[in-house]
């Protein structure tokens, strides 16, 4: 297509020779990736299967050896309670954010960026205060008359911690759908008979389904590779993957070991990612249908 | 620890016959500087950071005004980035402080075997100076229990803190990352073996121990962990490191030590093979070693100095959790060195497993 054929487009956007304009924009964010993601992916697959010789024995390594398969599984059903929970916690939040004026909005979205601000280490200390034996909610629960509850050190509270840390991930985009979510829609289906709860399962539900999805998609894969907050708020038995890799590579040196750890957790996401994608696909016409 | 004590001997009698006197004035001293040898130099000292570190930069202050050498400090200490640097032919970390072990893990591979004529290391106590390194300073594990829970009966061991049946009690244990090696072997002790015949299958013995310590076993991840769970009262009985073990006293937290075979840890002063100026790195090791530098480091970190005759001025607290003294130095547990080195990653891998809820 040429531009004379075409003169109502500026020219200069389609003239042949120049169509490597709008991807000359893409450079920095191309070459970041490559830099920073690409190539350091690229390393850690080849020194899996190069460290200590050419071969599979990481991967022999680590199929071979049940508690990486434990920890392997415990860091995916983790993940997943935290996303549950997540969704949970964030999608009247982020229907209350369309609901209220501009200045309550204010309030809750700051709410939910002040946190975000402060980092996800004092958070988490945050929390060890809020949860150990001795901690407030004990504390509480105690002047209440209720025996205390083990939550730090246990995967309960891990799950608490990453899914407050991980929080504004699944407001954000909830909210982001939300808002472009007509709510005469709602008055439409009530007005035609449907009783608010079915509006809302019929009408309100499907269309803020890609939020859901997009939101819990974040979460879930942050949630993966979380360290720090398993760290301290677990105990042995919510160990996830990150650790097992910190241990591998800083302190055994076993980087091709850990390599094949981290080229396992990336694979096993791909193909859940892969097996959720048509599921969320279909859900997405359906929404757009009606 | 002989043979090279051995090596440095003859080095100074061959030495000796060829230079006479002059060679004397070489000699190094441990905390001497040569006023202005290293002008327009540039050293990277590395270590673990935190009040530690300025410590330790507070010790070599006087080394780096008198050298004029401008010193850089970085840190935390990590290995696998260590590794990476000596790999990639672009080491520029000068002078490392390492955990105890990999020194003797690595030496030769990712740290320099040390010219001992190049150190006067005869302030360091007795075999405490390794092929590849010097001590940075002393500490140790210690077993704290809560006073007020064991009140007339309090544990005297580590006999005691595996027993749960005498003493109950929610244990902590440090969970930090590698295995320490000398309380698998008390552990092994319990199990009813002789540490210093310890095989390779001895470390699943000694891990069971441990293991079956229960559930509600606390490992704790950082240092600054174990005095809050000791400041809290959330553990009963603590495996915790002296300086730790002395914060949290200071703080307040009802807990005493029991000095019974408390296991006797260091950190280690390493240089890495590659630096670009090795004699600027030993210039800074031998100041560190000083007995100036070691009461200074002590002071300001309350670890014990390793130079035998640092006379700190620390205070009472401090000076209860200082691990140099004659009977300190009678009740301490020395790990069986010999048998860690080799087996350090087998025994990692299995500690692994067990922190990870195996």
């Amino acid at each position: 297509m040429s531009a004379s054929e075409l003169p109502t487009q500026p020219a200069a956007d389609v003239r042949p020779g120049r169509a490597w304009r709008p991807f000359a924009l893409t450079a920095p964010a191309l070459i970041l990736l490559v830099a920073v993601i690409g190539y350091p992916l690229f390393t850690i697959v080849l020194r899996s299967l190069s460290e200590p010789e050419w071969g599979v024995q990481n991967y022999v390594w680590f199929f071979g050896a049940p508690i990486n398969l434990t920890v392997l599984q415990r860091t995916f059903t983790i993940s997943a309670w935290v996303t549950i929970v997540c969704v949970i916690c964030a999608y009247p939040y982020a229907y209350l954010m369309t609901a209220v004026g501009p200045r309550v909005r204010l309030v809750l979205v700051l709410c939910v960026l002040i946190p975000f601000w402060v980092s996800g280490v004092v958070r988490t200390l945050s929390w060890v205060i809020l949860l150990q034996d001795s901690g407030v909610i004990n504390s509480l629960l105690r002047l209440a008359g209720f025996d205390g509850i083990r939550l730090i050190r246990t995967q309960t509270g891990v799950v608490i911690g990453m899914a407050q840390v991980l929080l504004p991930f699944m407001i954000l985009p909830l909210y982001s759908v939300m808002k472009g979510i007509d709510l005469r829609l709602m008055r439409a289906a009530q007005s035609l008979g449907a009783r608010p709860s079915r509006a809302f399962f019929t009408v309100y539900l499907p269309l803020s389904l890609p939020g859901v999805y997009a939101g819990a998609i974040i979460v879930f894969i942050l949630a993966l590779g979380f360290y720090i907050t398993p760290a301290l708020l677990g105990g042995p038995r919510s160990t996830m993957l990150s650790t097992l890799v910190q241990t591998q590579v800083l302190s055994l040196l076993q980087w091709g070991r850990g390599g094949a750890m981290g080229v396992v957790l990336l694979v096993t996401t791909f193909v859940l990612l892969a097996l959720a994608a048509p599921v969320m696909r279909s859900r997405y016409r359906e929404a757009g249908r009606r | 620890m002989f043979k090279s004590r051995f090596a440095g001997l003859g080095a100074i009698l061959a030495l000796g016959v060829v230079a006479g006197a002059a060679f004397a004035q070489e000699k190094p001293v441990a905390g001497e500087v040569k006023e202005g040898s290293l002008k327009g130099k540039t050293l990277t000292f590395v270590s673990y950071g935190g009040i530690y570190q300025d410590g330790q930069a507070a010790a070599l202050k006087e080394f780096v005004d008198k050298s004029g050498v401008k010193l850089l400090n970085d840190g935390p200490t990590e290995i696998a980035k260590l590794q990476a640097q000596v790999e990639s032919g672009n080491v520029t970390w000068d002078v490392v402080d390492t955990d105890d072990l990999p020194p003797y893990v690595y030496c030769g591979k990712l740290f320099q075997k040390l010219d001992l004529t190049k150190l006067d290391v005869s302030k360091i106590p007795e075999g405490q100076v390794g092929e590849c390194s010097v001590p940075a300073m002393n500490y140790g594990v210690v077993l704290m229990y809560n006073k007020e829970k064991y009140k007339d009966n309090p544990p005297k061991s580590w006999a005691d803190f595996f027993d749960t049946a005498k003493f109950p009690g929610v244990r902590g244990i440090d969970g930090s990352g590698s295995p320490t090696g000398g309380l698998l072997e008390q552990a092994f002790k319990v199990a009813g073996g002789d540490p210093k015949a310890m095989t390779v299958a001895d470390i699943d013995k000694a891990i069971d121990v441990v293991r079956k310590l229960g559930p509600d076993t606390i490992f704790w991840k950082t240092g600054a962990e174990s005095q809050q769970l000791a400041e809290s009262g959330e553990a009963d009985m603590l495996m915790m490191w002296t300086g730790r073990a002395m914060t949290a006293v200071k703080n307040g937290a009802k807990y005493a030590p029991a000095w019974q075979d408390w296991l006797v840890v260091m950190d280690q002063m390493t240089i890495p093979v590659g630096v670009k100026d090795t004699d600027a790195s030993y210039a800074l090791l031998n100041a560190y070693l000083g007995k100036q530098s070691q009461e200074i480091l002590a002071e300001k970190t309350s670890y014990t100095p390793i130079n035998g005759d640092a006379q700190p001025k620390v205070d009472a607290s401090v000076a209860a959790f200082l691990t140099n003294t004659p009977d300190r130095q009678k009740q301490g547990y020395k790990q069986n060195f010999k048998f860690w080195v080799p087996n350090f990653a087998v025994a990692q891998e299995k500690w692994s497993a067990l922190m990870a809820g195996n």
